[in-house]
């Protein structure tokens, strides 16, 4: 059995024959579109390490099933650098130390990215904290994440209102 | 390996789950699937059943009806979270912004949330206090049932198997409302709850007109406190705190387990019930709200 889908993955469409209902989006990713940068850490919703965003929202990705998501935009880690050079929130992650393994890092800069795009959070670090709440750290750092993305969120605010305007 | 669907429509969905050989799974945001599947496989006890996906029905609007506010099934608790709502659903509201993380937030439904029947559902207390009743349908007919009566016991409602939870019914509470929630866990997010407490009061001429109470994860359903409601009625906001006592926690029936035992969660209700009624006698101080 074949069930076809398409989905706009980092910009590119690609159209999937998928063998399985039921195979989670993260599993989509990493086994079957050579995608890895989305990390398996618990597959049950429960430390964020997955996080992509899914038609401009930040979601877990072990908690999607690929079918139900047919025509969906997606953007992965892998879509944030252009060539060499790094997104603004990789490059505030790397000049704040804003990870130790980095397994969860992936995980934290798409979910970092859905809350500035969000715009609800600003530069308060207590409101950054909330709205990172989703993404678990066991290296513990929080401190450093949450710097990241404040310097991030100025330089990306004062861009989105740029093009906004 | 399959059967699964993905009906367009609320009649095609009826219609495939009255016919169906075996009992689907309801899909919605699927928060609560997964993880149990996930945990099944681990321990090699997963039992595949066909899946009957819901989130292509279109049932995800919060409307006002009049009388009442309608939140479709369909409707996540982050769209709960970010809509304009009037003061009495602050307490519902507060809960959306502590029901896991934020990625929870934008695929987990509220009524999911209800139907999934935890004890430690964060929906459910606030809900109570608000009277909400479930809208059920099948292909007999509509019908709607009380919260309190939806809920049966740890993971088991009143759905038949014929039958699709569609929206969740809010009446209008009269006049001056004020509403909160308060959630104690291991930390803030990504945690489930130790205990739970949610109050709405009705306030006419600086008096208590009205108090509803619940608290949740102290017992295999939320309870509301009726003693103390009725205890309440014509004290001053502000006497509210000093009037709760331990003997008004006698419908709970807390449990010893992984995050706590009953003894803490019973002194934790009391606390937090104490801490929520002060809150809603200075809204301004506390970040609540006020007037309807």
């Amino acid at each position: 059995m074949s069930l076809p889908i398409t989905l706009t993955i980092n910009g590119a469409e690609h159209r999937i024959a998928l063998d399985d209902p039921r195979v989670t989006l993260l599993d989509l990713l990493r086994e079957r579109l050579d995608l890895p940068g989305t990390k398996k850490g618990c597959d049950r919703g429960q430390c964020g390490a997955c996080t992509i965003l899914l038609d401009g929202r930040r979601v877990n990705s072990c908690l999607a099933l690929a079918i139900s998501h047919d025509g969906a935009e997606i953007t992965t880690i892998e879509g944030l650098s252009q060539g060499e050079e790094l997104h603004p929130l990789q490059a505030a992650f790397v000049a704040h130390d804003a990870f130790q393994c980095g397994f969860c890092t992936p995980g934290q800069i798409m979910s970092a990215l859905g809350l500035i795009q969000e715009g609800q959070a600003g530069t308060d670090p207590e409101r950054v904290r909330e709205g990172m709440s989703g993404n678990l750290c066991r290296c513990g750092a929080y401190r450093g994440i949450t710097e990241a993305v404040v310097e991030a969120q100025e330089k990306l605010g004062q861009a989105g209102r740029k093009e906004a305007a | 390996m399959s059967g699964d669907r993905k009906p367009a429509s609320l009649a095609e969905a009826l219609s495939l789950l009255a016919g169906a050989p075996e009992a689907p799974l309801l899909l919605a945001g699927g928060t609560d699937v997964y993880p149990a599947r996930a945990v099944a496989e681990a321990w090699g006890r997963y039992a595949p059943r066909p899946v009957l996906d819901l989130s292509g029905l279109g049932l995800a609007g919060i409307e006002d009806r009049g009388d009442h506010h309608r939140i479709g099934a369909g409707v996540t608790w982050a769209a709960l979270r970010d809509a304009p709502l009037p003061p009495w659903f602050d307490g519902l509201r507060q809960a959306a912004r502590q029901v896991g993380g934020v990625q929870v937030q934008a695929r987990g439904t509220v009524l999911g949330n209800l139907c999934n029947a935890s004890p430690a559902a964060d929906g459910v207390p606030p809900l109570l206090t608000l009277e909400a009743e479930v809208e059920l349908a099948s292909r007999r007919g509509t019908r709607r049932l009380p919260l309190g009566a939806f809920i049966l016991g740890n993971r088991r409602t009143a759905l038949a198997p014929d039958e699709i939870a569609t929206a969740i019914l809010v009446p209008k509470p009269a006049g001056e409302t004020r509403s909160a929630f308060l959630k104690l866990g291991a930390r803030s997010y990504l945690v489930i709850s130790i205990a739970m407490v949610a109050g709405l009061l009705e306030i006419d001429s600086g008096r208590i007109a009205a108090a509803r109470l619940a608290i949740g994860a102290c017992s295999p359903v939320a309870q509301r406190l009726p003693e103390l409601e009725a205890a309440l009625i014509g004290a001053r906001p502000e006497e509210a705190a000093a009037l709760a006592a331990p003997e008004h926690l006698a419908p709970l029936s807390p449990i010893d387990d992984v995050r706590a035992t009953a003894e803490y969660r019973r002194h934790a209700a009391l606390v937090l019930l104490r801490r929520l009624l002060a809150g809603l006698a200075a809204p301004q101080a506390q970040g609540g709200s006020q007037a309807a």
